[in-house]
């Protein structure tokens, strides 16, 4: 498995045959995945982009201490309007969070992963974290475990990790360079010390590359989560990818730094930003030449329940669950089902040709290589469009109703996703968490650069709102598949001239 | 200042104050099982205490808490004070509370 790992070529699936010459049907972007990999990743929401407009996923929260310190965490924090990792509202025993996952698993079939992020670091809690594993792989053999980590205590918990069935690790790298992990992780408490600086940092670091060798040589899928924190880790990143990326590890998710000061932490007081969307975006599409990308993590709180981009935790409080009667034999036939109407949905989506003239539209995964093999005819520059979706791949939700846009990025060769724009504030409620502003306009800041947002309705409002920012709304692509839809209108775009000029003008005419 | 000699004097006990984020890290290192999970937050059982004297060269529970100002040694002072963990120094911490109940 471990050789299986390390020779990914993510570029393969732009490579010539079907996903490049546009024959009309979908690449699947796990094509470059040994098999045995994309069995375990074709219905993780985390791990695979196209899974995640399928099924759900959740997280439970029983693992509250830590045993490092990061700039970008405050562990005073906890508000139920903020969605970020770290952040939690009902801490859980091992025993409430299997009630709990069977309850949801019941209640939502679609749930097909459990993890254990946090809100500490679940590996810091291993009595915790193991005990709330061992009794779901018993009880709901059907849901995938997986569990997330800064690494310190890795190693000597891969074994265990292994007995438990878990076969999705995520480790959180933000550096290999003792010198920037400094920066980031002030402390880390160390064989019975708190131990500071550099020295910390090399502790850490040591600890994440060996268990994240010893993980892959035992074929447990191992994803890289960096935060990326201008001026302190983004250059450094690109090696960080090709490092972990040769030690095993099959997917990297470079995601933004998250701080503003009302969080409380370092580096919201202390003024850092984070990257904008398109210093992110290049980042990403800089690592991607050595490593297959996530683009699509929502940075989930750790008691995150439901699809990506979606919480449905307030369903499933301890008072709400404790009055829940769970059949989960019959829970688990009804999941079954759910799922496999689920995969005859995927496989004929996949099959269906595209619903426009255009058939050369393809989506990939990386694409500064077919870049450069193209003919240098095409000038024009890539569209950005934003979609509503609430699930299923498809166009289908109401302007108004999204709380977060999926970015597409579409040339004459491709469309690709490129990133989600969250369209409420972190915060939205109390005196204490953000400025009050009229959802309309942080939504308008959410998609700037963008050129047209799809979804299946909009207001009049909005819609006015939208083209005076110079994004033309299009609400005609309703229930169609995303990427068809985003082909289309990137050909409609191209047709009414050019490109970023008045395309709302063209998208009221069309 | 004599009730804090007082407490020295009648025992060698760390405190945890309502700055505990009840969040775990402290209570299954405590060598002396002193510690224990309670609301509003968690405390040390002062007769148990023994500042890890013995056991360990530094006191465990203050080595991991994340919280500054949480643990309190035998003479009140905080073995982790402000700036210490986090590094934001406490002007710092100040001021962005003053701009932010200011919006």
């Amino acid at each position: 498995m471990a050789q299986h790992v390390t020779t990914l070529h993510p570029e393969r699936a732009t490579a010539g045959g079907c996903s490049a010459s546009g024959c009309g049907s979908k690449p699947d972007k796990l094509a470059h995945l040994p098999e045995a990999i994309r069995a375990k990743v074709k219905d993780h929401p985390c791990f695979s982009e196209e899974a995640h407009h399928h099924y759900a996923r959740m997280h439970v929260a029983v693992a509250p201490a830590c045993n490092i310190q990061c700039h970008y965490c405050n562990r005073k924090y906890d508000c139920s309007n903020e969605s970020r990792p770290g952040v939690v509202s009902e801490l859980l025993t091992p025993e409430q969070a299997v009630k709990k996952t069977l309850a949801v698993a019941a209640t939502i079939p679609q749930m097909t992963v459990l993890g254990i992020a946090g809100p500490g670091d679940p590996l810091a809690n291993p009595e915790r974290t193991l005990a709330t594993f061992r009794e779901l792989s018993a009880k709901a053999p059907d849901i995938k475990l997986c569990v997330s980590t800064n690494g310190l205590a890795l190693p000597e918990l891969v074994d265990a990790i292994c007995e438990h069935n878990i076969d999705h690790v995520t480790i959180t790298i933000n550096s290999i360079d003792p010198e920037i992990g400094a920066q980031i992780h002030p402390w880390i408490f160390w064989k019975n010390r708190r131990i500071k600086g550099i020295k910390a940092a090399r502790i850490l670091i040591e600890q994440q590359q060996k268990g994240l060798e010893m993980l892959a040589e035992r074929g447990v899928l191992v994803k890289v989560n960096s935060v990326m924190i201008p001026g302190v880790n983004d250059q450094h990143l690109k090696e960080v990818s090709r490092v972990v990326k040769a030690k095993g590890a099959f997917l990297h998710n470079v995601m933004p730094l998250i701080a503003e000061p009302e969080h409380g932490t370092f580096y919201g007081l202390m003024g850092q930003r984070g990257p904008s969307h398109d210093e992110l975006q290049a980042l990403q599409d800089a690592c991607a030449g050595d490593m297959a990308m996530m683009r699509h993590c929502r940075q989930c709180r750790a008691d995150a329940v439901g699809m990506l981009g979606e919480d449905r935790g307030a369903e499933f409080t301890q008072d709400k669950i404790d009055t829940m009667e769970i059949d989960y034999a019959a829970a688990m036939e009804r999941r079954a089902a759910v799922h496999a109407e689920i995969e005859a949905k995927r496989q004929a989506q996949r099959a269906a040709p595209p619903q426009t003239p255009n058939q050369a539209f393809v989506s990939v995964a990386s694409i500064p290589r077919r870049r450069a093999e193209l003919p240098s005819r095409s000038a024009s520059r890539p569209l950005r469009i934003a979609v509503a979706s609430s699930g299923g791949g498809l166009i289908n939700q109401h302007f108004g109703h999204a709380r977060e846009f999926l970015v597409y990025e579409a040339d004459e060769q491709q469309v690709r996703f490129v990133g989600t724009r969250r369209v409420e504030a972190y915060c939205s409620g109390g005196d204490t968490c953000g400025e009050a502003e009229t959802a309309l306009a942080g939504t308008l800041r959410a998609l700037d650069g963008c050129e047209a947002v799809l979804c299946s309705k909009i207001g009049i409002e909005p819609w006015d709102a939208l083209e005076a920012a110079g994004i033309a709304p299009n609400g005609e692509h309703a229930m169609e598949p995303i990427e068809d839809a985003v082909a289309a209108v990137y050909a409609e775009l191209s047709a009414n001239g050019q490109p970023g000029e008045r395309i709302a003008d063209a998208a009221l005419s069309a | 200042m004599e009730t804090l000699n007082c407490n020295r004097d009648r025992t060698m006990a760390y405190q945890i104050t309502d700055g505990c984020v009840n969040c775990w890290a402290c209570e299954p290192l405590c060598p002396s099982q002193a510690i224990q999970a309670a609301k509003p937050h968690f405390v040390i059982d002062a007769a148990q205490c023994t500042e890890c004297v013995g056991d360990y060269a530094e006191p465990q529970c203050a080595s991991i808490c994340p919280i500054e100002g949480a643990i309190l040694d035998a003479l009140g002072a905080p073995v982790n004070p402000p700036g210490s963990l986090t590094g934001i120094p406490p002007q710092r911490i100040a001021e962005a509370m003053a701009e932010i109940r200011a919006r």
